[in-house]
């Protein structure tokens, strides 16, 4: 990176004398072969690595050729349009952000360590793009678009838009990835970038959900001619309008066909001039980060303890309540998981209310989620875990900053699952069946903050800072998940007397008793989460080197 | 160096030390310490006893053991075998009396990276049981001295090495502790924030409190010790006052040479190609 300050005039001194060398090589074969070589010796050595490779390679071929077979059964299907034009737009969608939530480690597109080689920008861009078009994503989507162009071209002038039409999609989300990842290289190279990284995972999680509650609802409801109206927009959004102009041509509209070819090219032409000139700035002006680097910072709220923070209580539960969450919202894997878990804790209950399928007692699902967090507290630490141990001498004190941390989950979950119990009801009409679906809740958050404490103490593993999905370090999965799921079974152990009352009260139909359900579930909660705490304050006091050593590996 | 003499001045000198060791209580003693990782024996019973109110240095090549030894000592990591008494209490049986007296900056475990510079000692200090307001005033004038105040409100993660030394040092010293242990405190530091580190640290000495350091910088230890302790392959080799660790040798550096078994290797002829007036 500190190279990028040198690199100017070494830019200059490219362009005053151009080295015969590098124009006698050609610059796009060189990075092609820079390419294949690096997935080679990506491979070499670990055979792990390898599997995991070809297997990624077989299934995202296999899912191509089904897409593309898939699509192709369309032809003819009078909504084939619909589906192709925008299953176009999420392709280029995904392409564009791609690059932002899951930065592939490509190194031939990292321009930052080309910076100091005497390349000119437009040799380097045709080469960067061809090296691009080389891996496991562009096959995928060259399937895809083979696919898409087969269901609608119909005719000759329909088989010819298809030929023009298939590269150009491929070349336009290829070079819509590339654009955005070196106009944000900057970004993604520094801490903040990998911060955006890690919360990839709490995209595929939340993602997953909606569209899955989506995929649902539209099959239920009238199907693929809803969509009719985005599609009428989509079909003019580059690089969608590719397909767009198969179809427009298919269906003898030459007029629109020719609009959406100039659209598609002009656009092309657009972005590649747009990567060309951030690919300059790139590679001929300082580091950003030298630059932030010695502005001097003057912000951020007055000394000490001050806004809301000062209701917290004082001494170490407040600094430890108030540490814990500073960090759900500063530190990526814990900011990841709280909102997967509260995204996905909602989604649950209010989707399958808003299809009818919905319960009460589905509000108990963010609960649950939630509580997943007082899991291998200590891990979430990771060897910073150090300060804290450095200042736990009794079991007095170990019990006090597991139940700060307990607090300051609970300052969230607690009212999160009031809203989200009373949204539930509100939704189902079913106000009556509110303080039981609370008291469930707050009964199973009790048990698994107890749960949580227990294995906390007794199960630490690391969880390693790098990489979205790694939450546990190697050798330490046997750990986590015995006590995951150890913990998960004994959390239902622990709250199944309040359950029982539950389904005891609804069962023999005594409903204007079910009320309660709140205050004993209430109660049964705190009183777990209490003996939990006071169970697993010893452990923590008598092991804390070990606990440190289990939360530093990796 | 000037600053040496005022701090060997401080203590009660070379001379008085070397006569009787045990003339204060010792801040720190080691008894028969061993750690074993697997097959390998990191530190293979170690006896020490480091006196009070010194600048002590813990020097020895890479892998000799100082930084599991220091672990040990500060109750970070769960010794095989053998004791550790700190102002006389055991580190493992009586931690209470121990942890509010030692300060600790260990090597290659992380801070509280996530929060900024003052509110990790904000954190720290509440952590320790100091008031609130006390926190927050020893802060800002650690922060003012060891020169973060500027950028006291950025993370941690974002500092450089240096600033992060200089941060762990101020989170080790802010409930004023009697012993002060620092692993490499100068490794990756420039020398500016070296020079700010070994101020604060002079001025912590000279009021009579104790501070171990490990390092491998010589020179280093040679300018800012009274006692060391060189450490080889698991074990004590030497330990005493500065003068006489370095005994009739002309540096620290050439005895700890002579001490570890590494003097006189030379890369004598076998590199003969290089440089700049070869033939080819």
């Amino acid at each position: 990176m500190s190279a990028a300050s040198a690199s100017a005039p070494a830019a200059g001194r490219a362009s005053a004398a151009a080295p015969p060398a590098a124009a006698a090589v050609n610059l796009t074969s060189v990075f092609l072969r820079l390419k294949l070589s690096l997935i080679r010796n990506g491979l070499k050595g670990s055979s792990k690595r390898k599997a995991a490779y070809f297997t990624s390679l077989a299934l995202s071929l296999a899912v191509a050729c089904l897409a593309m077979v898939g699509l192709a059964v369309l032809h003819g299907n009078a909504h084939a349009g619909t589906v192709v034009v925008l299953l176009a737009a999420i392709l280029a969608l995904g392409w564009t952000f791609m690059p932002l939530f899951f930065p592939s480690g490509d190194e031939t597109l990292d321009p930052s360590r080309l910076v100091m080689l005497p390349l000119r920008p437009r040799p380097l861009v045709r080469a960067l793009l061809a090296s691009s078009l080389v891996g496991i994503g562009p096959l995928f989507t060259v399937c895809l678009a083979v696919g898409s162009v087969v269901a609608v071209a119909r005719g000759a002038a329909g088989i010819v838009a298809a030929v023009v039409a298939a590269p150009l999609l491929v070349l336009g989300c290829v070079t819509l990835a590339r654009s955005v990842a070196t106009a944000n290289v900057r970004l993604l190279t520094s801490r903040k970038g990998r911060d955006l990284a890690l919360l990839s995972g709490l995209l595929i999680a939340i993602g997953a959900q909606v569209a899955n509650f989506a995929s649902q609802r539209l099959f239920e409801s009238g199907g693929l001619a809803r969509l009719e109206p985005a599609e009428a927009v989509v079909r003019w959004l580059p690089p969608a309008t590719a397909v767009g102009m198969v179809d427009s041509a298919s269906k003898g509209s030459y007029g629109t066909a020719a609009g959406q070819l100039a659209v598609t090219v002009l656009a092309l032409v657009l972005l590649l001039r747009f990567w060309e000139r951030s690919l300059t700035a790139l590679m001929v002006t300082p580091d950003g980060s030298t630059i932030a680097a010695a502005k001097p910072s003057g912000k951020r709220e007055s000394e000490g303890g001050a806004g809301a923070w000062a209701f917290l209580p004082a001494g170490r539960t407040g600094a430890v309540m108030q540490r814990a969450l500073r960090y759900v919202v500063r530190d990526p894997k814990t900011k990841s998981a709280w909102v997967t878990a509260l995204a996905v804790g909602a989604i649950v209950p209010v989707f399958n209310a808003l299809q009818g399928t919905g319960s009460m007692y589905l509000a108990c699902f963010g609960a649950g989620m939630l509580g997943m967090q007082m899991y291998n507290q200590f891990g979430q630490d990771t060897s910073a875990f150090w300060m804290v141990a450095q200042t736990i001498s009794t079991p007095r004190e170990a019990f006090e900053e597991l139940r700060a941390r307990a607090y300051a989950l609970a300052l969230v979950t607690v009212p999160y699952t009031v809203v989200l119990t009373a949204v539930t009801a509100a939704l189902l009409e079913d106000w009556a069946a509110l303080p039981a679906g609370l008291g469930v809740g707050l009964a199973l958050l009790g048990s698994m903050l107890c749960t949580g404490a227990l294995a906390s103490a007794r199960f630490p593993y690391s969880i390693p800072t790098d990489g979205a999905f790694k939450n546990v370090a190697p050798g330490q999965g046997g750990l986590a998940w015995a006590g995951i799921f150890g913990g998960m079974l004994v959390s239902a152990l622990i709250c199944s007397p309040v359950i029982a009352l539950t389904v005891f009260l609804n069962v023999t139909d005594q409903q204007s008793l079910t009320w309660i359900v709140l205050p004993l579930g209430a109660a049964w909660g705190t009183f777990a989460a209490w003996a939990g705490l006071r169970l697993a304050a010893p452990t923590v006091a008598r092991t804390l080197p070990e606990i440190l050593l289990a939360v530093s590996k990796g | 160096m000037p600053d040496q003499a005022v701090a060997t001045g401080g203590a009660d000198g070379p001379d008085g030390a070397r006569s009787a060791p045990s003339a204060g209580p010792a801040a720190v003693r080691v008894e028969g310490l061993w750690k074993r990782f697997g097959d390998q024996v990191a530190v293979a019973g170690i006896d020490l006893e480091l006196p009070a109110g010194q600048f002590i240095g813990l020097v020895g090549p890479n892998g000799a053991g100082k930084t599991t030894t220091l672990s040990m000592v500060t109750g970070l990591l769960r010794p095989d075998m053998g004791r550790v008494l700190v102002a006389g209490h055991d580190v493992w049986s009586d931690p209470v009396e121990v942890k509010s007296r030692i300060g600790v900056l260990p090597e290659g475990l992380r801070l509280f990276e996530r929060l900024s510079g003052r509110e990790l000692l904000g954190y720290m200090g509440r952590l320790r049981g100091l008031p609130g307001e006390e926190t927050d005033k020893r802060a800002t004038q650690l922060l003012d001295v060891l020169d973060l105040a500027g950028s006291q409100h950025k993370l941690v993660v974002d500092y450089s090495t240096g600033m992060r030394k200089k941060i762990g040092l101020a989170a080790a010293l802010l409930h004023n502790p009697e012993v002060l242990f620092l692993d490499e405190p100068f490794e990756g530091v420039d020398p500016v924030s070296a020079q700010t580190i070994r101020g604060v640290l002079e001025r912590y000495t000279s009021s009579g409190a104790t501070v171990v350091f490990s390092s491998h910088v010589m020179e280093l230890v040679e300018s800012l010790c009274d006692w060391v302790a060189v450490m080889a392959a698991g074990r004590i080799r030497a330990a005493g006052p500065l003068a006489d660790v370095r005994g009739g040798a002309p540096s620290l550096q050439a005895a700890f040479l002579e001490l570890v078994g590494a003097g006189g290797r030379d890369a004598g002829d076998s590199l003969d190609w290089l440089g700049g007036q070869a033939a080819r």
